[in-house]
């Protein structure tokens, strides 16, 4: 086993479009409306604990699904079509991001507020602090980081894993030893949970795309925007959260 | 070595230090600490940058490759950089900033190492070989396993997770701190952590009964608690003094669960008016993680209607919205199989009806709600009763165009109802395992009530209400009734393996009785050669007793099959079969006595049976959602109807439609907040059993009604569209749609006036009839987040036929609406609403073109809100209509304004004192106006007018003030 991982580690320094050694990880996705809605500053205290008392015991989480793929350089991340279950299905928004560790710059395509973005600049990791807990997830042994997502004011709580030695995870979150098993926005208003880790070799799957339709806009540019926006929602009274990624 | 060795699921340990009592695991625990925590600082360093380096190895010194090596830096555990041990084990951070450093090491298999790094002067700091120790399968499995040692040590406080000791239920916290490390429950149930004697116990941080520290831990439940702190606090004589005498106590906190936090929240509103006025409103709610109970009370004479939906969710709480509860299953639901008459109460509690603007009412009302829930079973029960009573004056103008004339109905009636209704509900759910729920449902309703009612009437030929009277009529009548329905359901639904695979199955039984006394009298004089002495006179004094009795039993089931990954077939069966049994007795009140009226009393039977199966396709995938399928039912009419039970000969009504019914909808997310929507429908109304019987009814004499066996059930295809689309980040939203109706066999009613202005009508049918609708909208900030205006317009388009004496009239209505509103917000302070709406509707007869009308009825609203200091705020709201219709000389104006001043008060805004105007300028009357088939009305109630009113409100969760307008979020 050991040696594999030195092949892998390896490789990892190879051209691009070679065979890697990699993960498929499959996270599932959970939002958890009825504490999301607890954000809302304009709304009292009574509409508040009203939407707990009425939905706050049947929240289970509307859950989603999204797959990365990974290697010790590379990452990709897609939303996963939810699969049919006899009824409606709504659609799966415009979202991948790309990284690449070895040249430090990442690629987000993202329908944010109704327009498709692409983000094309330097890679930049939230401050991650490491604390002293650990917990198994899913056979894997995570420790405990916590960091804020000062744009959307969030307290984020990562556990990753150091026997996936892949700086990635779920959507957005990097920046730590091992691979993000598990990431809880805010105390469990969206958590993100790796169902399933397969180990395989990749190559094109974690490759950028070549065709990327949207408007060009920088990280800076990204983050203002979204400020803005959740801002202007909350002064004139509207739930920002239903059109953004949370 | 580096494969997930370890077989437990989410656990969470922390691995400063593990307190139990395996001697081995303690010692190896022991050194590690010590080897963590201890590690001698030297001293400070200036300037410049270092290399850090270091060899990880086991105990036995053989290099660990492939292990993680953190930096971090000492004061909150910010990572800094990160690394992997090379093959040798050796790590190397290259131009690390100058500073002290605390440095991480993890191996699988190995217990975390933790050391500071104090750089020394030069450009290079060795930690040279750095041991770890290895945690064993079995180390592993008692610290994880075992003890399941979760605790962290923050500062001087160590925390315990309590998820991961297993307690039976209903175990106390004392049972829970028993089995915590490094924690002892002494026989006399004082706590000892560390060795030492807890001398205080907190809850949330707040002491818990003085200082019995066991009245905590005996009484709280072991599952109500998240976390148990253990910590130092400064003795209290310190605490006081604010003089640190080095004296510590041992606290043990406990803090709770969110969802063990008990709750309960409530409000009481009282208000006393001029006008006599009163209002009063009270309730409570209680809960906890699984329960919720809440109790309700209202009152008022001020036309404020029952709850509000704020209200509703309040009281019935986790249970307010169940959705799927009928279970009638396939396209449109249970449309075609409803329960219950047009006119019906209906039998769960009805919230929102908003405020009434007719008559004086009186409402009252007051229940009580418990739910119970967890994941696998919810129920809820609710008790409800309310009262109405109703008093209503109106006047009312209806002019009927004929042929070639037209008459005129002056109405002047007076209104007392009171009805009163008790409601209770059960529902239970269940979920049986992860593929199988069953749910089950009972709602029953228990109401009674009077209507009093009195009218003079007088008909006119023509169109003016002066000259040419014709009929004048005087009616008193008073009705007793009294109701009881009861309706439930099971519904049964099944998941296959197979993902999409469904299975539901659902059935009913529903009981409708009522019965109902009616008393009715009139004076009915015709005037044909005299305007003052009547050529004739016609009286009626009928006394009439109904009972009716429906039952129905209903069954539906659905299965879902997913043919790919974008397609579902879907195929469903609906059954229903509706038994009626109706007993009505008239008798006329002679002087002699009662003689029954054998025109008008009858006894009927009717079993209606419906079958429905259909099957449809439903396409789905990014975003694009489209059904198509049809269906096929069929509904068979078979009554028997004579006047009387006794009556021997019944006449037979046996009739059975079948149709074809397809069914298309499309739901289209085109990207970027763009949506698209629309659908087909057709749909058979089965004609109404009363209009099938061929009876006529003359209880009105000046309106006489007449069944018709052979009507044809109406046929309606509809279509929509409709196209939404909104801007997030520059808040604009538009929408528009356009719906059309065509109707088959559609049953109206023809009517036959006589000389005497006596309408015969019977119920017949036609084709033709339609409706067209177009609307958008349209808004858009002006000032983004301080102002808002939004456009909208209404553009409607009709064809009603009727037949009018014989010949076909054909009325159309074209109708227009536009409106405006606007808000401004500028500031926390001030608001400002203004809305304008107008509403011309132009009616074209084709029997009487000379008769066509114009009616123009508009709206305009403003509102303001003012915040002022000392948490006062002002309120206003003023609305101007105004009907008007130039043919008749109609044009009323009814400008209502109403303030209110409010202040609040006492802690966290719970308390609110406010003084209200209402209606103002005294003005409110109830006033509408329409045009439709062959007449045109209008009508005037005498309404609740102005009143002022004080009042004072309690809001445990404090009253919620904003000068803001509630919107949706």
């Amino acid at each position: 086993m050991k040696k594999i991982w030195m092949i892998c580690l390896m490789l990892g320094s190879l051209p691009a479009f070679a065979q890697q050694e990699g993960v498929v990880v499959t996270y599932e996705k959970e939002h958890f409306w009825s504490k999301i809605y607890d954000r809302l500053t304009f709304l009292s205290e009574e509409e508040r604990s009203r939407i707990k008392t009425t939905w706050g015991t049947h929240d289970e989480g509307y859950k989603t699904k999204g797959q990365l793929f990974a290697t010790a350089s590379e990452s990709k991340y897609n939303d996963l079509e939810p699969e049919a279950d006899g009824g409606w299905r709504g659609r799966v928004s415009e979202f991948m991001v790309y990284r690449n560790l070895d040249t430090e710059r990442k690629t987000e395509i993202e329908e944010f507020a109704g327009k498709t973005l692409v983000i094309d600049d330097s890679l930049k990791a939230p401050s991650w602090k490491v604390l002293n807990k650990i917990k198994e997830i899913n056979g894997y042994m995570c420790m405990m980081a916590v960091a804020e997502d000062t744009v959307r004011d969030a307290k984020l709580t990562a556990w990753f894993a150091n026997d996936l030695a892949f700086n990635t995870g779920p959507e957005r979150y990097f920046g730590l030893p091992g691979l993000i098993m598990e990431l809880n926005v805010n105390d469990g208003e969206v958590i993100f949970t790796a169902i399933k880790v397969e180990k395989k070799p990749l190559t094109e799957e974690v490759k950028l795309p070549k065709k990327m339709k949207g408007k060009k806009i920088t990280t800076a540019d990204y983050d203002k925007t979204l400020k803005t926006y959740i801002n202007d929602s909350m002064k004139s009274h509207r739930n920002p959260y239903w059109n953004i990624r949370y | 070595m580096l494969c997930i060795p370890y077989y437990c699921k989410n656990v969470i340990i922390s691995y400063n230090l593990y307190s139990h009592n395996h001697q081995l695991a303690l010692k190896k625990i022991l050194l590690l600490l010590c080897l963590c925590l201890f590690v001698a600082v030297a001293h400070a360093q200036t300037g410049g940058r270092f290399t850090l380096k270091g060899v990880v190895g086991d105990t036995t010194g053989t290099g660990l490759p492939e292990a993680t090596v953190m930096l971090l830096t000492p004061k909150d555990s910010t990572l800094v950089n990160f690394m992997r041990t090379n093959k040798a084990g050796s790590f190397e951070f290259k131009g690390v900033k100058r500073g002290n450093y605390l440095l991480k090491i993890t191996y699988v298999g190995y217990l975390p190492y933790q050391q500071n790094v104090v750089p020394n002067d030069g450009d290079v700091t060795d930690m040279g070989n750095i041991k770890m120790t290895f945690m064993d399968q079995n180390l592993y499995e008692v610290v994880i396993k075992t003890f399941r040692a979760p605790l962290s040590i923050r500062g001087d406080t160590i925390e315990y997770d309590p998820k991961a000791f297993k307690v039976p239920p209903g175990a106390s916290v004392e049972d829970l701190i028993r089995r915590l490390p490094g924690l002892q429950v002494d026989q006399d149930g004082s706590i000892k952590a560390q060795g030492e004697t807890v001398k205080r116990v907190t809850v949330d941080g707040k002491r818990f009964f003085g200082d019995d520290t066991k009245a905590a831990t005996k009484n709280l439940p072991a599952e109500a608690i998240s976390k148990v702190q253990v910590f130092n606090e400064k003795t209290e004589q310190s605490r006081l003094t604010g003089v640190d005498d080095g004296k510590h106590e041992k606290t043990l906190n406990l803090q709770l669960k969110d969802s063990h936090k008990k709750g309960g929240f409530g409000k009481v509103a009282a208000g006393v008016g001029s006008e006599k006025r009163l209002e009063g409103k009270i309730n409570y709610n209680r809960f906890n993680e699984k329960n919720q109970f809440s109790v309700i009370g209202l009152g008022n004479n001020t036309n404020q209607g029952g709850m509000s939906w704020d209200d509703y969710q309040d009281f019935k709480g986790s249970q307010s919205f169940n959705w799927g509860d009928d279970g009638d299953f396939g396209f449109n639901g249970g449309r075609y199989i409803y329960f219950g008459g047009g006119d019906d109460e209906s039998i769960t509690i009805q919230a929102g009806s908003g405020a009434q603007n007719r008559g004086f009412n009186k409402n009252w009302a007051g229940g009580a709600n418990y739910n119970f829930d967890t994941k696998k079973t919810k129920f809820n029960t609710s008790y409800y009763y309310n009262k109405n009573t109703q008093d209503l004056d109106a006047t009312s103008r209806q002019t009927n165009f004929l042929t070639n004339s037209a008459f005129t109905k002056l109405d002047t009636n007076g209104r007392l109802n009171s009805n009163q209704n008790h409601r209770g509900s059960l529902r239970f759910e269940k979920t049986l395992d992860s593929n199988n729920t069953l749910v089950l449902i009972s709602n029953f309703r228990f109401g009674n009530g009077t209507a009093d009612y009195r009218s003079h009437q007088e008909y006119f030929r023509g169109v003016q209400d002066s000259t040419q009277l014709s009929n004048m009529s005087d009616i008193t009548n008073f009705s007793d009734f009294n109701s009881f329905a009861i309706a439930n359901t099971a519904i049964y639904r099944h998941k296959f393996k197979k993902k999409g695979r469904n299975f539901a199955l659902s059935g009913g039984y529903n009981v409708n009785n009522s019965e109902g006394d009616v008393r009715q009298r009139s004076t009915n004089q015709f005037f044909r050669t005299s305007q003052t002495v009547a050529d004739s006179v016609l009286n009626i004094n009928q006394t009439n007793h109904t009972k009716s009795l429906r039952n129905q039993i209903k069954s539906s089931a659905l299965f879902t099959e997913p043919l790919s990954k974008k397609f579902v077939l879907e195929t469903f069966y609906n059954f229903s079969l509706k038994n009626d049994e109706v007993d009505r007795d008239v008798f006329d009140n002679k002087e002699s006595g009662q003689v029954r009226n054998l025109n008008l009393s009858r006894y009927y039977t009717n079993n209606t049976t419906f079958h429905r199966a259909g099957t449809s396709l439903r396409y789905s995938y990014n975003g694009l959602n489209l059904l198509g399928g049809i269906g096929w039912q069929q509904i068979h009419l078979d009554g028997k109807f004579a006047v009387n039970q006794d009556d021997p000969t019944r006449t037979r009504i046996d009739r059975r439609f079948s149709n074809w019914v397809p069914n298309v909808s499309l739901n289209y997310d085109l990207k970027n907040n763009r949506y698209l929507y629309g659908g087909y429908n057709f749909s058979v109304q089965e004609p109404n059993i009363r209009d099938l019987q061929p009876i006529v009814d003359n209880s009105n004499p000046l309106y006489i009604t007449m069944g018709n066996p052979n009507l044809a059930p109406t046929r309606n295809h509809s279509f929509n569209i409709g196209y939404n689309h909104f801007n997030a980040t520059k808040f604009t939203q538009m929408f528009f749609g356009a719906y059309y109706n065509l109707y088959k066999d559609q049953v109206i009613y023809s009517q036959t006036v006589d000389e005497n202005l006596v309408t015969t009508t019977m119920p017949t049918n036609i084709s033709g009839g339609r409706s067209f609708n177009l609307y958008g909208q349209y808004g858009f900030p002006l000032v983004k987040t301080k102002s808002n205006l939004s456009v909208n317009a209404n553009y409607y388009n009709n064809k009603n036929l009727t037949f009018i004496n014989g010949e076909l009239n054909d009325t159309k209505g074209n109708g227009y609406n536009g409106g405006l509103r606007l808000d401004l917000t500028p500031s926390d302070k001030f608001t400002f609403y203004a809305n304008a709406n107008w509403n011309i509707s132009d009616t074209r007869y084709s029997l009487m073109s000379a008769q066509n009308q114009k009616i123009v009825n508009s709206t305009y609203g403003a509102e303001m809100n003012v915040k002022l200091p000392k948490e006062i705020y002002f309120n206003s709201r003023f609305n101007y209509n105004r009907y008007v219709n130039d043919r008749f000389g109609f044009n009323q104006d009814m400008p209502i304004l109403n303030v209110s001043l409010y202040k609040t008060m006492l802690k966290s805004k719970k308390g609110e004192i406010r003084l209200s105007a209402f209606d103002l300028f005294n003005k409110n009357r109830g006033i509408s106006q329409s045009a439709y088939q062959n007449f045109v009305s209008q009508e005037q109630v005498r309404t609740l007018a102005r009143y002022f009113m004080l009042s004072f409100a309690y809001n445990m969760r404090g009253m919620s003030h904003s000068v803001r307008r509630k919107g949706y979020y």
